[in-house]
């Protein structure tokens, strides 16, 4: 992303997302952005194919006591 | 100086002998570790609480049941917790203004109630990186913590306080969470022992998160034998409930202590190399090579995909814990802590694919890492770029880059933990140097056996040494 891209993507996004980015903040939010920018870049060159999995799974939360048919189980 | 104080000076395990003999009592060791705080904490600054009367009451108790008791092993014990775990009556600060106004934690943290059932006493809560988002401890809530060994550097952080606290000699565990870091920066530049062990391991209810995808918590301690017994005693699988961490494998436990003897003969052990040289200043790569010698580990090997690993532990960090606290960045980003707030405010806006591709980098990094493991058993590398740097300092030049010093403490530790590997940090001191730097133990996931194997194999051989500060500049 180049510096401006950087500006209107953050400025836009904070506005549709109610942040409020006083002066004094923006200056470091935008350097800090561009550091991730950098990171993506990063991430983004690495080749994978469809089946590469994300590395979270979710876990499906049971109830403590499960009532099944005529009792608990 | 009183049996207490000398007891002080050494590890747990010692002092839990010493009060099973009756050779000192849990309330006098316990009011030696308050007194000690007392005296030095106005230099070093590490507790942001001090629970001398639920300390006192449980080192009573202790005494007053202590034959029934007398099988625990961290029996009168003293020890403290980064201020992000719960403890009961406390609210839990994680380093924050804004948490001041929570309410008090109704019960004490998973890990915390272990070590006190193991005959532990919980004497404080400790400084830290204000949401965890630092590597420094430059807390503008609480102040700084200073570094034991040079009271004008930092701590390290995000668990700056549970390294300075350890090297004090104020206690001799701590807890501490390391989500790119935390434990093994301060324990390198604080120059104790520390554990980060797999992701997964170690329950993390009832502490304050950060980023849950890749928050471990872990201890920290100046021996090994009492990292890993402490370890031991904090494994295993919770109550069955919807409470329970979601990030924890529940697996059995799976002790290491009996293992500690075996040593490294016979391990496969290599060095990294790439990107871990490259961001190391000497006094780093020194440190690396004194363990590397004394394991006769001579193979260089890459770890693949490092880079587009910490890019990606880069980019989940930001953008969870841009996320976790968006509510309070929208209200009141004015009460954050300014070191750290920009980098909240700007994680809270990253595009969803980004943190989506760095879950699936994550993982392709980790199937890289996994058939390098297949050749070695352990793989060394720096823990931190340099040694501990001066309070306020801005930036780290290596091999004449200039980096931002705050987020760079944690290039070494960062790729690491993306995957989390278990890793012991151990302290070196190498020659001609005042102060130490720590090397990363790492093994294969769920193999901290064998990282701690090797661990106690350097304590044995000296060639590690989780000294204590000199005492006398923390009492003036």
């Amino acid at each position: 992303m180049t510096p401006d891209q950087i500006e209107a993507y953050v400025d836009a996004t904070a506005s549709a997302l109610d942040l409020h980015l006083a002066p004094a903040h923006r200056v470091g939010v935008l350097r800090y952005f561009a550091l991730a920018a950098q990171f993506a870049e990063v991430v983004h060159a690495v080749h994978l194919d469809a089946t590469t999995e994300p590395s979270m799974a979710f876990v499906p939360v049971a109830p403590v006591r499960h009532t099944d048919g005529g009792g608990l189980s | 100086m009183s049996v207490a104080n000398e007891l002080l000076l050494g590890d747990a395990v010692a002092m839990a002998q010493a009060v099973r003999s009756g050779g000192c009592s849990a309330t006098e060791l316990v009011s030696a570790s308050l007194h000690h705080i007392g005296r030095s904490d106005a230099q070093v600054n590490a507790f942001t609480a001090v629970l001398t009367t639920r300390a006192l009451a449980r080192a009573a108790q202790i005494d007053h049941q202590r034959d029934s008791m007398a099988t625990l092993p961290l029996l009168g014990v003293p020890f403290a917790v980064k201020n992000l775990f719960d403890v009961a009556g406390l609210a839990t600060l994680a380093g924050s203004k804004i948490e001041r106004e929570a309410p008090p934690a109704r019960a004490d943290a998973l890990l915390v109630q272990r070590l006190e059932a193991a005959g532990a006493v919980l004497v404080g809560a400790l400084n830290m990186d204000e949401y965890a988002y630092g590597f420094t401890t430059e807390n503008s809530h609480e102040g700084a913590c200073h570094n034991p060994h040079d009271l004008t550097r930092i701590a390290g952080g995000s668990s700056g306080g549970s390294g300075a606290a350890v090297a004090a000699g104020q206690v001799p565990i701590t807890l501490g969470s390391d989500t790119n870091g935390s434990i093994r920066v301060p324990a390198s530049l604080c120059g104790v022992l520390g554990l980060k062990p797999t992701f997964g391991r170690l329950p993390r209810s009832g502490s304050y998160p950060f980023v849950s995808s890749l928050d471990h918590l872990g201890p920290l301690a100046r021996s090994v034998r009492d990292l890993a017994l402490s370890y031991d005693l904090m494994q295993g699988p919770e109550a069955w409930g919807p409470q329970r961490d979601p990030g924890c494998a529940q697996r059995a436990v799976e002790a290491v202590t009996p293992l500690l003897g075996r040593g490294a003969t016979g391990l496969r052990i290599g060095v990294l190399g790439g990107h871990f040289q490259a961001n190391a200043q000497p006094q780093a790569l020194a440190a690396l090579s004194q363990v590397a010698r004394a394991l006769d580990a001579h193979e260089q090997v890459e770890l693949p995909l490092v880079e587009a690993g910490r890019a990606a532990a880069f980019l989940i960090t930001n953008a969870e814990g841009g996320a976790l606290h968006l509510d309070d960045l929208r209200r009141r980003a004015g009460d954050f802590e300014p070191l750290s707030r920009d980098r909240f405010l700007a994680g809270a806006l990253l595009p969803a694919a980004w943190v989506a591709r760095a879950q699936r980098v994550r993982h392709a990094y980790a199937q890289a890492a996994a058939r390098l493991f297949e050749r070695f058993d352990v793989l060394l590398a720096p823990a931190t770029p340099t040694a501990a740097t001066p309070i306020g300092c801005e930036w780290l030049d290596i091999g004449g880059q200039r980096h931002p010093l705050r987020p760079h403490m944690g290039v070494l530790t960062q790729p690491i933990s993306c995957i989390g590997l278990p890793v012991v940090a151990v302290p070196v001191w190498a020659p001609g140097h005042h102060l130490p730097l720590g090397v990363q133990v790492i093994a294969a996931p769920w193999r901290e056996d064998l990282a701690l194997r090797v661990a106690a194999e350097l304590e044995t051989r000296g060639v590690i040494d989780a000294r204590l500060a000199p005492q006398e500049p923390l009492f003036s």
